[in-house]
């Protein structure tokens, strides 16, 4: 099913950080995902749109292999990153997932404080030698997610009682912290009010800058703001993926014109 | 029984009542039902409650005021007639107000609040009633013996000619003794259990085991007490105490910490196991989706987040233990001693309560007013680690929910 010549016919292979092919999801006896080919470059922000249940999230956890987790849950097919393929057996779920980070739909700091929850990825991971190492990693994570100016008084309280729109900020520095070269959001503001949105958009545009951005997103107009490249599933099928202004200006597909038109969703 | 005879007559009655009221509210309704406040079933109910409650309201304050000695036994004829007059009167009044506007199912509504709360009172002041009257005999105890010997006293040799030594300290020391021993057994194991049920187990495994190790939840603890009694004293005096010099008794703190801990096992795994579970799955997710192995999640993030719960579930079998009774007689031995040895004999404060109480002795001498003041001291201890427990627990839930 691997076939070598489909990852070479995409576009510029060097700026392909993540190449799918033929990928299938099963939960139980459903078919949750059909044979989904994709390639998701590097240093972009890649938005997956598309109704509830199409599938769009089920492929989001194939590609830190989440779905690992979910007994029922069984994955064919082939993912590439850099090349090599996460389903191998010889890969370690729990190394994979310290390279692809993951955000997930609703804030979910740790029960500890602050600085722990930004201090657990570096910590579990060994990334720094020392104190002032640690206390360094936490405070560019932090600042790489915006908060640190609101919380660099109170590391030491517990996350927990942050703002919303805070402890998702908190989350994505936590996945920040652990230097990823891939970050997964799950419907990362459905929970936040509009202002923690544009904060949290704002920080995806200036992550583009280290690392790919998968965002699955309900909002057309979120994936339209923050994404250069745009998937559009439907039904457990990748209808169509191309540029994001292709995508909501000129759609190939009649599905895509429909949904992005607000006529199915 | 004209009691008895009054309480069937006076629910008769409210059977009758019931249909009394609905037809006549059916009648006061004329072709269209809807012209009714309230529908013909309410003012059915409203009827039989009017008609049964003034003849229960006769039953209980009669039965308080024979308790009071203020009538005897013989009133029961003429308590059972007022009552049964009360009923009457009750269910007549209720028949006189149906009509299309009166108000039955506020009125219904309202006597159902007052029996809600009245159980709920109930309750309450069962507690407080048991409280007092463990104080009352308390209070004589102490009249009659030192409290500061009981206190502090280091020994305890009752002797029913008088002149007893009845210090606490020794009870408690077993007491203490024995449950640290069965929390020692029990928490590691049930935590351990839970954590396998809740984080690793797979549906077909869980399915099988958790209802097996709650069925050790369902076993009387006489019949734990018999297993100490034959298996595991014997057991433990065979292959260690005596082999290594410690003593020869197969009653011993050991035993008895042992088989409660292991009664106490399912308490703490069902227990935790629920709490483990109410963690949000979220923050396994979060956990996972870092790259953390399942058992870094287990450890660093779902322990912490079900900590107080697991610190509250661990109390709850603590003060269980505390006030376990059977186990001891049989496992522990009725001694009571102050000792480190773990193979010796030893005995708890509930194990003298019952010892203290059996026999026939009269019920003013300071030996058996004792056992008040023992069961008002493992009385407090337990509230105490209840309370703290629950508020722990309250605490926690506070967090998720």
């Amino acid at each position: 099913m691997y076939d070598m010549n489909r990852v070479e016919n995409a576009v510029s292979q060097t700026d392909i950080k993540i190449a799918a092919r033929g990928v299938q999801v099963y939960y139980g006896d459903k078919h949750a995902l059909k044979d989904v080919d994709v390639d998701i470059l590097d240093k972009t922000v890649t938005a997956f749109i598309g109704p509830s249940g199409c599938g769009k999230s089920t492929f989001l956890r194939c590609i830190n292999r989440m779905n690992d987790t979910i007994p029922i849950a069984r994955v064919e097919g082939k993912i590439a990153l850099d090349g090599e393929d996460i389903y191998d057996r010889r890969v370690d779920p729990v190394q994979l997932r310290a390279k692809i980070g993951m955000v997930f739909q609703k804030p979910n700091p740790f029960p500890k404080s602050i600085y722990d929850n930004v201090a657990y990825g570096p910590r579990i991971h060994g990334l720094s030698r020392n104190r002032a190492e640690l206390d360094e990693i936490v405070e560019k994570a932090l600042r790489g997610a915006a908060l640190w100016n609101e919380v660099k008084d109170r590391l030491q309280e517990p996350g927990t009682g942050l703002s919303g729109g805070q402890q998702q900020r908190l989350c994505i520095a936590r996945a920040v912290a652990t230097a990823p070269e891939v970050l997964l959001m799950d419907e990362p503001c459905s929970a936040l009010d509009p202002i923690a949105t544009g904060q949290v958009e704002e920080l995806i545009d200036q992550l583009r800058e280290q690392f790919s951005v998968v965002i699955v997103t309900h909002s057309m107009q979120q994936a339209a703001r923050v994404s250069q490249k745009t998937a559009f599933f439907h039904l457990g099928n990748l209808v169509e993926y191309g540029e994001t202004d292709d995508i909501f200006t000129k759609p190939q597909d009649s599905r895509t014109e429909a949904y992005i038109s607000g006529r199915i969703g | 029984m004209p009691l008895s005879w009054a309480l069937f007559a006076s629910l008769l009655l409210a059977f009758a009542g019931y249909l009394l009221g609905r037809s006549r509210a059916f009648a006061a309704a004329g072709p269209d039902v809807r012209q009714l406040h309230s529908r013909p079933t309410y003012h059915g109910a409203s009827v039989a409650l009017t008609a049964l409650m003034p003849a229960l309201a006769v039953l209980a304050i009669a039965s308080i005021l024979r308790m009071a000695g203020v009538i005897t036994a013989e009133a029961g004829t003429i308590v059972g007639l007022i009552a049964l007059a009360a009923s009457v009167l009750g269910l007549g009044w209720a028949a006189t107000r149906i009509g299309r506007d009166f108000q039955a199912r506020n009125a219904v509504e309202r006597i159902v609040l007052g029996l809600l709360i009245m159980c709920s009172l109930i309750a309450i002041l069962t507690t407080a009633g048991i409280v007092l009257s463990l104080l009352f005999e308390t209070g004589r105890f102490f009249q009659v013996y030192d409290w500061k010997t009981f206190f502090f006293g280091t020994e305890w040799t009752p002797r029913f000619q008088g002149n007893s030594q009845l210090g606490i300290l020794p009870l408690l020391w077993g007491t203490l003794y024995i449950s640290f021993i069965a929390l020692i057994v029990s928490v590691p194991v049930g935590l351990f259990a839970a954590i396998y049920m809740s984080e690793y187990a797979s549906k077909r495994v869980r399915s099988f085991a958790k209802p097996a190790i709650e069925v050790l939840a369902g076993i009387p603890t006489i019949v734990y007490g018999l297993f100490a009694l034959v298996v595991v004293g014997p057991m433990l005096r065979d292959y260690f105490a005596q082999p290594l010099q410690l003593g020869n008794s197969a009653s011993s703190v050991l035993t008895a910490g042992l088989v409660m801990g292991i009664m106490l096992i399912p308490f703490v795994s069902s227990l935790s196991d629920d709490i483990i579970n109410a963690v949000p799955q979220s923050l396994r997710d979060g956990a996972l989706g870092l790259g953390s192995t399942p058992s870094e999640t287990i450890r660093q993030v779902v322990l912490p987040a079900a900590l107080p719960g697991i610190v509250g579930a661990v109390l709850l079998a603590a003060s269980r233990a505390i006030g376990e009774t059977m186990i001891v007689v049989l496992g522990a031995g009725a001694a009571a001693q102050l000792g480190l040895n773990p193979f010796e004999a030893m005995t708890t404060i509930t194990v003298k309560i019952v010892s203290q109480l059996t026999g026939d002795s009269d019920f003013n001498s300071p030996e058996t007013l004792v056992a008040f003041a023992l069961g008002l001291t493992l009385f407090i201890i337990t509230l105490a680690l209840n309370v703290v427990a629950l508020y722990i627990v309250r605490k926690y839930r506070e967090q998720y929910e």
